[in-house]
C-alpha cells in the first residue's frame, strides 16, 4: 500500500475485459498505466476498442456491455469500489474526454458559449465571468480566429474542423489531470491538427496533464506520444515506449501498421493496407486464446 | 479535355450574426472570394486547404445545396447558380454527395436496401430491393447487408453504403467530403480504391475534399488549394506537390506526420 502512495499512477488499468451479454469478449485482459504529463497513444484499427477503453474509465460504457473482470485505478483511487455517485464525482473532478465524433457532440440547439462555460460552473463552481474567461482563453490557443464571435454561433455555422477544435477547448478549460482524447484530430487539416498537437504538448507540459490518445496515424503517435499501446481485436498486441516501437517494432502487426502509413521514403507508394493474411492470422490466435480461457473458466 | 464544371468569379457569403448591430441587417463574411475554375470530366479533383478555408461551402455550391452572391456555376454549359427550384431538378440525380459520416445524413431506423432504394424511387428510376443489392455489390458488401441498419455497420462499411447509394443513381458527378477522415488505414485504402476504380469504370467526375494530402496525392489527377476562400495552387496534383507555389501549400505538406521519430518536428 505505501508503494502506492510514493508512486501514484494517474491511470492504471489492470487485466480489464468486457463482453457481450453473450459473453462475447470485446476487450481481453487490457493492461496500461498512464504516468502524470505522459502522453499514451492508443493505437488499432477501426473495432479494435480503443473507444472502448476510453469510455470505461470515464464511467459510459453502455449498459450492454460488462465489465467482466479487471480494475480501473484513477490516481490511486478503485473506481470498481466506489458508489455510482462518488465515481462520477471522482471522474468529473479528475478527467475530461475529447468525444471521437465532433459532428453529434455538441447540441446543435444551443449556442457554443454556454456548451463551454455551463460545465465550467457546474463542476469547478466557477462564477460565470471567470468561466467565461477562461473559454475565450482556450479558444484563442485552439487557434480560433473570433473566439467572442463563435461563442454566439450555434455548431451548424462552423466548419467541422471548427467543431472539433472548440471540443478540445472545451476539454482542456477545467484543467483536468487526465483527458482521453478519442482521435481529435481526425477533422483537421494537418497544419491545424501540428498546432493542436503543439497546444496538447504545451498544456500537458504546463499542467500536467496526462493523455490517453486514441488513434489510427502512426504519423501522429510518433510525434505526441511517449509510450504506445497496440490493441488488436480488444487485445494488447504491444506496449512499448514510442521511440522503440519505430526503431524497433517487436510485433509485425506493429509493423504493418507503420508500413501502412505514408513515410517520407516512399510518398509516392500506392495504398497498402494491412495484409489480410495477417490480420486471418492474429484472428486465428484470438480465437485460440479465447478457447483456452474458455476452458479455464470451466 | 473538357470541363464539366466551368467557375467564374464566384462569391459567396454569410451573415455575421456575432457582429449583428440592434438595429438593421448583420454585416456578412465572405467565405468565397470570386472562385476560377475548371474541373475536367471524368476525373478526381482534390480540394484541399485548411480549416474553415470554405472547401465544404464550395462543394454545397457545386451541388447547389447552397446560393453563391454573384458568379457563374457552369454545369455541362448551364448555369446552376442562377436555375430555380424547377429547373433544376432534372439535375439533382446527377449532381450527388458522400459526406464524412454518412450515418447522420441517413434515417437509422431503415435498413440499408431502403437507403440506397429509396433514392432511385425518388428520381423514378425503380427502387427494388434487388437494384439495392446490386450497388451493395459494386462496392463489395454482400447482399447480406441489404438487410442491416446503419448501427450494425462498421464505419468503412457505412462509407460503402454511402458510396452505393450515391453510385445507384448513376450521376455524373460526385461530391466526397472528407469521407475517409474518420477511417484507420486499411479501410481508407479501400474504399478509396474502390472510389478510383468506379469513378474510372463509370467516367465518373469526382470533387475529393480532404485535408490529407497524402490522400489527395495518391487518388487524385488535380488538386486546388483553397485558402481564406481563395485559390492558391492548382493544377495537376505532381506539378502542385513538386512545385507548390503558394506558402500555404508548402506548409500543408510539410505538416504531415510521418511515421517516424523526429524531436525537431514541433520547433519547425
Ligand atoms: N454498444 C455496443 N454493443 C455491441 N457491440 C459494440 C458496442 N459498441 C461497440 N461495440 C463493438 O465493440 C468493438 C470495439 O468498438 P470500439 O468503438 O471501441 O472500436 P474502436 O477501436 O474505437 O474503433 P474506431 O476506430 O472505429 O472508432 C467493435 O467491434 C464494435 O462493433
Ligand atoms: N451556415 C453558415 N453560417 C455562417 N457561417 C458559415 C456557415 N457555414 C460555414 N460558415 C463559415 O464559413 C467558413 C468556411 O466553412 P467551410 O465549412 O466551408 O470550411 P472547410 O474548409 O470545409 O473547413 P473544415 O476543413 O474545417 O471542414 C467558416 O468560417 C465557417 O464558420
Ligand atoms: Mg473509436
Ligand atoms: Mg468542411
Amino acid at each position: 500500500m505505501s508503494q502506492q502512495t510514493q508512486h501514484r499512477h494517474a491511470l492504471e488499468i489492470i487485466n480489464l475485459s468486457i463482453a457481450l451479454p453473450n459473453g462475447v469478449r470485446l476487450l481481453r485482459d487490457v493492461s496500461l498505466k498512464l504516468e502524470p504529463g505522459e502522453v499514451r497513444a492508443l493505437v488499432g484499427e477501426s473495432g479494435a476498442g480503443k473507444s472502448m477503453i476510453g469510455k470505461t474509465v470515464l464511467g459510459i460504457l453502455p449498459d450492454t456491455l460488462k465489465i467482466t473482470q479487471g480494475e480501473i485505478i484513477l490516481e490511486g483511487q478503485h473506481l470498481n469500489m466506489m458508489t455510482p455517485w462518488t465515481r462520477r464525482k471522482t471522474v468529473a473532478e479528475i478527467t475530461a474526454l475529447i468525444p471521437q465524433d465532433p459532428l453529434t457532440a455538441l447540441n446543435p440547439l444551443r449556442k457554443i458559449g454556454p456548451q463551454i462555460v455551463d460545465p465550467l460552473i457546474r463542476i469547478r463552481g466557477w462564477e460565470k465571468d471567470r468561466a467565461r474567461a477562461r473559454a475565450l482563453e482556450l479558444l484563442e490557443r485552439v487557434h480560433i480566429r473570433a473566439p467572442e464571435r463563435v461563442m454566439q454561433s450555434y455548431p451548424h455555422e462552423l466548419s467541422g474542423g471548427m467543431r472539433q477544435r472548440i471540443l478540445i477547448a472545451a476539454a482542456f478549460a477545467p484543467s483536468p489531470r487526465l483527458i482521453v482524447a478519442d482521435e481529435p484530430t481526425t477533422a483537421l487539416d494537418v497544419t491545424v491538427q501540428k498546432e493542436i498537437l503543439k497546444l496538447i504538448r504545451e498544456l500537458q507540459k504546463e499542467t500536467g496533464t496526462a493523455v490517453l490518445f486514441v488513434t489510427h496515424d502512426m504519423g501522429v503517435v510518433a510525434k505526441i506520444s511517449q509510450q504506445v499501446t497496440v490493441l488488436f481485436a480488444g487485445k494488447v498486441m504491444e506496449d512499448a515506449p514510442t521511440r522503440e516501437v519505430f526503431t524497433n517494432p517487436a510485433h509485425p502487426y506493429t509493423r504493418a501498421l507503420i508500413a501502412a502509413t505514408p513515410s517520407s521514403a516512399d510518398l509516392d507508394r500506392p495504398f497498402s493496407p494491412v495484409p489480410t493474411e495477417l490480420i486471418a492470422e492474429l484472428h486465428a490466435q484470438v480465437a485460440r486464446d479465447d478457447a483456452l480461457w474458455q476452458g479455464k473458466k470451466r | 479535355m473538357t470541363a464539366l464544371f466551368s467557375i467564374r468569379d464566384l462569391h459567396l457569403s454569410f451573415p455575421d450574426r456575432g457582429n449583428k448591430p440592434l438595429f438593421g441587417p448583420a454585416p456578412r463574411i465572405e467565405v468565397l472570394k470570386g472562385l476560377t475554375l475548371d474541373i475536367p470530366e471524368g476525373r478526381i479533383t482534390g480540394i484541399v486547404g485548411e480549416s474553415g478555408s470554405g472547401k465544404s461551402t464550395f462543394g454545397r455550391v457545386l451541388v447547389r445545396l447552397l446560393d453563391p452572391d454573384s458568379g457563374q456555376v457552369l454545369f455541362d454549359g448551364k448555369d446552376i447558380a442562377t436555375l430555380d427550384e424547377e429547373a433544376i431538378l432534372p439535375l439533382r440525380r446527377d449532381l450527388q454527395m458522400i459526406f464524412q459520416d454518412p450515418m447522420s445524413s441517413l434515417n437509422p431506423r431503415h435498413r440499408v436496401w431502403r437507403l440506397i432504394a429509396q433514392p432511385l424511387k425518388r428520381y423514378g428510376r425503380g427502387g427494388t430491393k434487388a437494384q439495392a443489392t446490386e450497388a451493395l455489390a459494386r462496392v463489395g458488401l454482400p447482399a447480406a447487408f441489404a438487410d442491416r441498419y446503419p448501427h450494425q455497420l462498421s464505419g468503412g462499411q457505412r462509407q460503402r453504403v454511402g458510396i452505393a447509394r450515391a453510385i445507384a443513381l448513376e450521376p455524373r458527378f460526385i461530391l466526397a467530403d472528407e469521407i475517409v477522415s474518420g477511417l484507420d488505414v486499411s479501410s481508407q485504402a479501400q474504399v478509396l480504391m474502390l472510389l478510383k476504380q468506379l469513378a474510372e469504370e463509370m467516367g465518373l467526375t469526382v470533387a475529393f475534399i480532404s485535408h490529407d494530402l497524402s490522400v489527395i496525392r495518391h487518388l487524385c489527377d488535380n488538386v486546388v488549394v483553397l485558402n481564406h476562400g481563395e485559390i492558391v495552387d492548382a493544377g495537376p496534383v505532381a506539378e502542385v506537390f513538386e512545385n507548390p507555389q503558394s506558402e500555404v501549400t508548402r506548409k500543408l505538406l510539410s505538416a504531415i506526420p510521418l511515421p517516424e521519430m523526429d524531436d525537431d518536428w514541433f520547433n519547425d
